[in-house]
């Protein structure tokens, strides 16, 4: 499960940061609102960088799959890359309600997604991958940045 | 090679799938609302057991079953990768039957002297639960890791099964086409599998996944989610067991309300720890949803123990009651602000209203105010009145109103905004 539980934590992290970000805007302080969303996007966009240039490519390489789950999970990423540069957006123009509205979808689209990555892909690529293997992408993984 | 369950792009079903459930509940709310008004005003001369029979079961068929199911049919794909094929056809089926069963009922519990209506209602219900149970457990069963949730939600289903068919048996005994020997012992489980199997585990299977999600808590604890629901189930089966030979079943009501206590508690604790800051009126559903199950179960616990006055019995009934409907409204004012923007967003609309231009935070926050008004009037005047009959209209007639903005938002967006093709 080592897969699983490396991504999961990242997942976590993430909302985290998510939720800290969430608060300052509520609290209009939009300084410090600046510099956690600049952490989240970025944290959130490196993550899907790993999974897409290192874990889905060994996915697909090992199961022979290249139309199945990955793609979809390309599609989201690509969704929510989408209202992470609006929620950018309201930030920039010290939108509260905008913000906020456009977080509450982020983090719903994000939970469904993390969701299925935990439950279904992760759990498939811990099955599929060899242990070697998932330890030597793991390690590529954790040297990977935006 | 892979069972590839919910990671399909057409895993959501079409949002009339979920809406057509959610505004009929809504309406047999309002029905429910305006019956106990008549009811209050003399207008429908019925006995309290009639009335007690009829609010019953719109409350928890027409109302509960109907926000339940097209619930599971929107979340069964995400919470346990489930993929329902041809959802819109199915769920009309579903829904058609329910519907019309619950109608039915409704009228054979007022004219109960119709046998020929109980049989109906039973042939209605009967093969709209069945049906709906048989499309969501012959796939639940296939999974090979279940979540916690997805487990739970087998149990639930497996728990209006059995709910199901002692209603059946309730129905045709009423009806007259059975002699219904055991009538009283299977009326007793046929309300312990609703309430504490089907209402009771839906509710904490879907908690499992959505307050530790949405609102960034800290997790469960592992015995609770590993157990609770199982253990649940085992002691109703038990239950069942010694109902039936006829022996006391005090511990077993006991441990389960002890149990969900303790459930409880844990939940009202990881929602005051959540991470996001953000005060929606969801949150506050289910905090209030919680302190009334909380209540619900006291009054359980004490009356299992002690000899309690008919009057507070009656409050652990409207506390439950309040309970499921505070969880449903919670999840209610998620899913369909959240559903709205997102078939829009993903059929191409670039305009898609977001989440708060579809039901704004304020108006679910309105409908807090009402809901809770309505059910400490019910908690504190324990009986049928006017102004109790017409705070429950209001408050569904105004989830109707909203759930009716939302469609109407949507179509809207539909025929007069601008549609880019994604190609995928």
């Amino acid at each position: 499960m080592i897969i699983s539980n490396y991504l999961r934590a990242e997942h976590r992290e993430c909302d985290e940061i998510f939720a800290a970000a969430e608060k300052s805007v509520i609290e209009g302080n939009f300084e410090q609102a600046e510099k956690q969303f600049l952490l989240f996007s970025n944290d959130t966009l490196t993550h899907f960088k790993k999974e897409e240039e290192e874990l889905f490519p060994t996915f697909e390489e090992v199961t022979g799959n290249t139309e199945g789950p990955t793609k979809i999970m390309r599609y989201e990423h690509e969704q929510m890359r989408g209202l992470i540069g609006k929620m950018a957006g309201a930030l920039e123009s010290k939108d509260k309600d905008a913000y906020l509205s456009i977080a509450e979808s982020m983090m719903i689209l994000l939970q469904q997604h993390n969701m299925k990555e935990e439950q279904m892909l992760y759990a498939m690529c811990d099955r599929a991958i060899p242990q070697d293997k998932k330890e030597s992408i793991i390690e590529t993984m954790k040297s990977i940045e935006l | 090679m892979f069972n590839q369950g919910g990671l399909s792009l057409d895993q959501a079903p079409p949002i009339s799938v979920v809406l057509r459930f959610f505004v009929t509940a809504s309406i047999f709310g309002i029905l429910l609302g305006l019956f106990l008004l008549s009811q209050s005003l003399n207008i429908t001369l019925l006995s309290s057991y009639t009335t007690q029979l009829i609010v019953v079961h719109t409350l928890s068929l027409g109302v509960m079953a109907s926000f339940m199911l097209g619930a599971l049919f929107q979340m069964l794909p995400v919470l346990a990768g489930v993929v329902i094929k041809t959802p819109t056809t199915k769920a009309m089926i579903v829904h058609g039957l329910l519907s019309v069963g619950v109608l039915v009922q409704i009228f054979a519990f007022g004219i109960s002297s119709n046998s020929l209506l109980f049989f109906l209602a039973s042939a209605y219900l009967g093969s709209a639960l069945f049906y709906a149970i048989y499309l969501m457990l012959k796939e639940l069963v296939k999974i090979e890791t279940h979540s916690s949730s997805s487990k739970g939600i087998l149990l639930a289903l497996f728990s209006l099964i059995v709910t199901a068919i002692f209603g059946i048996y309730l129905l045709l005994t009423e009806g007259g086409f059975i002699a219904g020997v055991e009538f009283s012992q299977i009326k007793e489980l046929h309300y312990s599998f609703a309430l504490f199997g089907w209402v009771s585990l839906l509710i904490v299977s879907v908690s499992f996944q959505v307050v530790e999600m949405f609102y960034v808590t800290p997790s469960y604890p592992s015995n609770i989610t590993k157990y609770l629901t199982i253990t649940i189930l085992g002691l109703l089966i038990l239950k069942t067991i010694l109902v039936l030979l006829g022996y006391s079943t005090t511990l077993l009501t006991v441990t389960i309300a002890l149990l969900f206590l303790a459930y409880a508690t844990v939940t009202i604790d990881r929602l005051m720890q959540r991470k996001r800051p953000v005060a929606d009126a969801t949150v506050w559903f289910w905090l209030f949803g919680m302190a009334l199950f909380i209540l619900s179960m006291t009054i359980i616990l004490i009356g299992s123990l002690f000899t309690i006055s008919s009057t507070l019995q009656h409050l652990s009934y409207v506390a439950f009651i309040g309970f499921a409907l505070s969880i449903v409204f919670a999840m209610v004012y998620k899913i369909v602000p959240f559903l709205t923007w997102f078939h829009l967003s993903n059929q191409g609309y670039m305009e898609a209203p977001m989440m708060h231009d579809v039901i704004h935070p304020k108006k679910a926050k309105i409908h807090f105010y009402i809901h809770v008004t309505t059910i400490m009037f019910w908690i504190l005047t324990n009986k049928i009145t006017i102004l109790g009959s017409m705070l429950l209209t209001i408050s569904f007639g105004w989830l109707f109103y909203n759930l009716i903005f939302a469609i109407r938002k949507y179509i809207y967006t539909q025929k007069h905004c601008e549609k880019i093709e994604w190609g995928v």
